[in-house]
Order: structure tokens, then sequence, then C-alpha cells
């Protein structure tokens, strides 16, 4: 049970009238990549967007079952919103640096948490740059404005902003959709790195995407998590016609 | 249905066709070498070209399929099926050419007796062959759930026929060149027979999506 570190039990949320999650009942085991896939409108976004309460600032949305971190259910009472995002991250789809150096992007997040001590923040800079791979390209520029990298940079650098708090968990909403080729091909590189430290839940329209970087994936269809398993058995042999359907091309 | 869908439909009828191919050589080569019909097989040889193309051409097709499109799931495993299947299709195809060949040696002269272990094993690595492109074409796996049975029985024709041979070649050296030519096919046929047990896995795993071994 332990292995699980987030999962969802009866979840349900309601955007107003409109059911966009259903009894989701899901595990995710610590320090593997669990991909999350379906057609748009699913719900796969409004999921991941549960697990760090980032739904809480949308009007009319309310919630119902839990979502358990490390057993805890972080929709309880008391629970801080900001410790939880704490240890569970999000990458977004567009890199969303601020529009600062990249010392201080990597900065704020430790100066948030109370850290002023400089030789501790370059530390903290210098280890979340390496693990994110971008150490070797900005270490000569780092009070260069982070918004003169490339999209591919800007992204590892907000991973990179990520780690620097020390999460448990990193939420990754379809992180190089916006990307070419080759800074995904990076960016999917550096996801089967991170998943020795952290575990990583993924978005993705593009299911070679999920093949190629989780071990476990689930297929979700409006609204209702239809089939979870191992990748390489969704993608070779799934179960449920409308998995098949739909990793095959055949829907709608 | 959409390119990608058409797109495989159409190899799959491409290997249909090569089948049926591949399947006629090594059928008629058989009958050719019953009969000692030379006109027959060299129109088996004939077809080695044709057999070729087919087989580059499946190749290429699905090569392109998988690039272009990257399948997943049965179409995945339709064209892997479809690339293993080209394979073996072409083999069989090429054991027909090579019994055509020998066929036309032994044409100047007649049978040691009749010919009787060489096409009864024959008909039954034919029909392996056809209930394994059936269960291709049809998708369903019902017709070749017995194709390891089937191929015991090739197996023991195959050391039946050698031991004939042996004694015929013990008789008489004169007959030492025919009989190796027996002993030849019969092995060319029991591989073809494995082709049939392997296409058979295959087309399991198509259908199934379940890895069973043959034998």
């Amino acid at each position: 049970m332990d292995e699980y570190i987030l999962q969802a039990k009866n979840l349900n949320l309601y955007y107003e009238d409109n059911h966009a999650l259903i009894d989701i009942n899901m595990v995710y085991k610590k320090n593997k990549v669990t991909a999350l896939i379906g057609p748009s409108g699913c719900g796969k976004s409004t999921l991941i967007r549960t697990f760090n309460r980032m739904n809480d600032v949308i009007d009319g949305c309310k919630i119902t079952g839990e979502v358990l971190f490390e057993g805890k259910n972080i929709y309880g009472k008391k629970v801080d919103v900001m410790d939880v995002r704490t240890r569970i991250g999000m990458i977004f789809q567009k890199p969303n640096p601020f529009p600062k150096s990249i010392r201080e992007n990597l900065a704020y997040g430790p100066k948030l948490h109370g850290i002023r001590n400089k030789e501790k923040l370059k530390d903290i800079m210098e280890c979340s740059l390496k693990q994110a791979a971008l150490w070797d390209e900005v270490k000569d520029r780092l009070d260069e404005s982070a918004m003169s990298l490339s999209g591919g940079q800007q992204q590892r650098l907000c991973i990179a902003r990520a780690l620097t708090v020390e999460p448990d968990v990193l939420l990754m909403d379809e992180p190089t959709s916006a990307l070419d080729p080759l800074a995904t091909s990076k960016i999917e590189n550096l996801i089967n790195e991170l998943k020795k430290n952290y575990t990583v839940i993924i978005v993705t329209h593009n299911m070679q995407q999920a093949a190629r970087v989780s071990d476990y994936t689930g297929f979700m269809y409006l609204g209702v998590l239809i089939e979870v398993g191992k990748t390489s058995q969704i993608f070779e042999a799934p179960e449920k016609e409308l998995t098949e359907n739909y990793i095959t091309g055949r829907f709608g | 249905m959409g390119k990608f869908h058409n797109d495989l439909k159409l190899l799959k009828d491409e290997v249909e066709k090569m089948g049926k191919l591949s399947s006629s050589m090594l059928r008629d080569s058989i009958t050719a070498l019953e009969n000692l019909d030379q006109d027959m097989a060299e129109s088996v040889i004939m077809r080695k070209e044709e057999l070729l193309r087919y087989d580059s051409e499946v190749e290429e097709r699905a090569l392109e399929i998988l690039t272009l499109y990257q399948p997943m799931a049965k179409d995945m495993r339709k064209l892997a099926t479809i690339l293993k299947l080209d394979t073996y299709l072409a083999r069989i195809g090429r054991y027909g050419y090579d019994i055509a060949r020998v066929t036309k040696d032994l044409c100047c002269q007649p049978h040691i007796g009749k010919l009787v272990s060489i096409p009864h094993m024959a008909d039954i690595v034919k029909g392996m062959i056809e209930d394994a492109l059936t269960a291709f074409k049809e998708e369903n796996t019902c017709c070749i759930d017995d194709l390891e049975e089937r191929d015991d029985k090739v197996d023991a024709l195959r050391h039946s026929i050698f031991r004939e041979s042996v004694s015929y070649m013990m008789e008489d050296p004169k007959h030492i060149t025919r009989c190796s030519h027996y002993i030849m096919i019969a092995r060319y046929l029991e591989r073809c027979a494995d082709h049939a047990c392997k296409m058979g896995e295959k087309i399991h795993y198509m259908v199934t999506g379940e890895r069973k071994e043959i034998r």
C-alpha cells in the first residue's frame, strides 16, 4: 500500500452542472511515470489539476471524494494548500518562466520558503538546473533574462524551478506540445531521469510519447477512467474496446 | 475509413495475394513432381520473380505505414504479423521453386515405385498453409488451433520418407541421386510446415494480443 504515493478515491468533480470527473479511482506508484491519455475534454487535465488543488480557484467547481497523498486527503480540513503545491509541483503546456533572470526564477520558491543564505540558494540552483539537464547550457548566463532562452530551455527551466522546492510528485500537463521534436526528446529523456527521484504524472495527446515515457497509462473518456494498466499492455493489447478504438484512431 | 486504415487494408490484401501465389508455387511443384511434368515445373520456376516482387513490396509498404502512422494495439500487431508473414511466405514459395528445379532434373526417368508419401505429406502441409492464410484473412484462429498436431504428422512422415529412401539406396546405388532428392524434398516440406506454424503463432498474436508457442 505504501508504494502508492498518490491515490484518487471515488473522486468526482463538477463545474457547475457539468459532471467533469466521474468516480475516479486510480493509484500512482512512487518513482514511476504514469501517463493519462484521452480525447480533448475527457477530463485528464482536470484530473491532474485536482492533485495539487489547482481547481480551487475556479468558481463553481465542486469536488467530492478524496485525493490521498501519502495516505492523507489533500482536501481534508487543516491542509495547507501551499504545502500541497510544494510537495506536488506542476509543469504546464506552455513554458511560463517569470520575466526575470534565470537566477531569480530559481531563487523564487526557496526564498518564499524562507531560505536567504546565498550559498544555499546557489547550491539549490545548480542542483535543480543539473537535474533538469540545463546547467551546461545556462551556467555562464544565469543573470540573463529567462525570456531570452529558447522554448525548450524555458520549459526545462520551469522543471528546474519546480524542483527547487524539493517536491515528491511532478504533474506535467502536455509539457512538450509547444516544443519542437528536439526539445521534446530532451524533455522525454529528462522525464526518464527524473523518475529516479520523483513520481511523474503526465497528460499527453501524443500517444507515442505516452508509450515512450511512461510505466503506466490510464485512458479517460467523458470524465470516466476507462482503463489503467502497464503501458506496454495498454498499447499492445488493451482490454477495453473503447481504449483499442481510441489508440488505433478509430474514434468517432 | 481513414487513409491509414485504408492503406493497412490494401497491404493486408497484398499479403493475401502473396499467400495465394506462394502456396500455388508449392502446390504446383508437387503436382509437377508427381506427374514428372516439366512444363508445370517450368511455370513454377517462372513465378519466382513475382514472388520476389511481392516480398520487397510488402516489406516496403509495411515500413512506410509504420513510419507514417506509428500504429498502436491491433493495428500494430497486424503490421508486425504482416512483416513476419512476408518472410515466411517468401520462404514457402521459394521451396516450391526449389522442388520445381529438382523436378526438372528428375523428369528424365520414372519414379522409383509409386510416389505416395511425399504427395500425402504435401497435402497436410498445403492444408496448414491454406488454413493459416484463412485465419489471417478472417482474423479468426479456430482453423489453426490444431497446427501442432498436424506438424507432428509432417515430422513423422519426413522420418518415414528418409528411412524408405535409405532402404532404396542400399538396395541399389543407382537410386542414390534420386532418393537424395526425395529426402531433400521431404525436408523442404517439413520446413514449410514449420513456417506455417510460425505463421499461426503470429496470427494468434495478431487476433488475440496473446503470444502462443506452437510446439
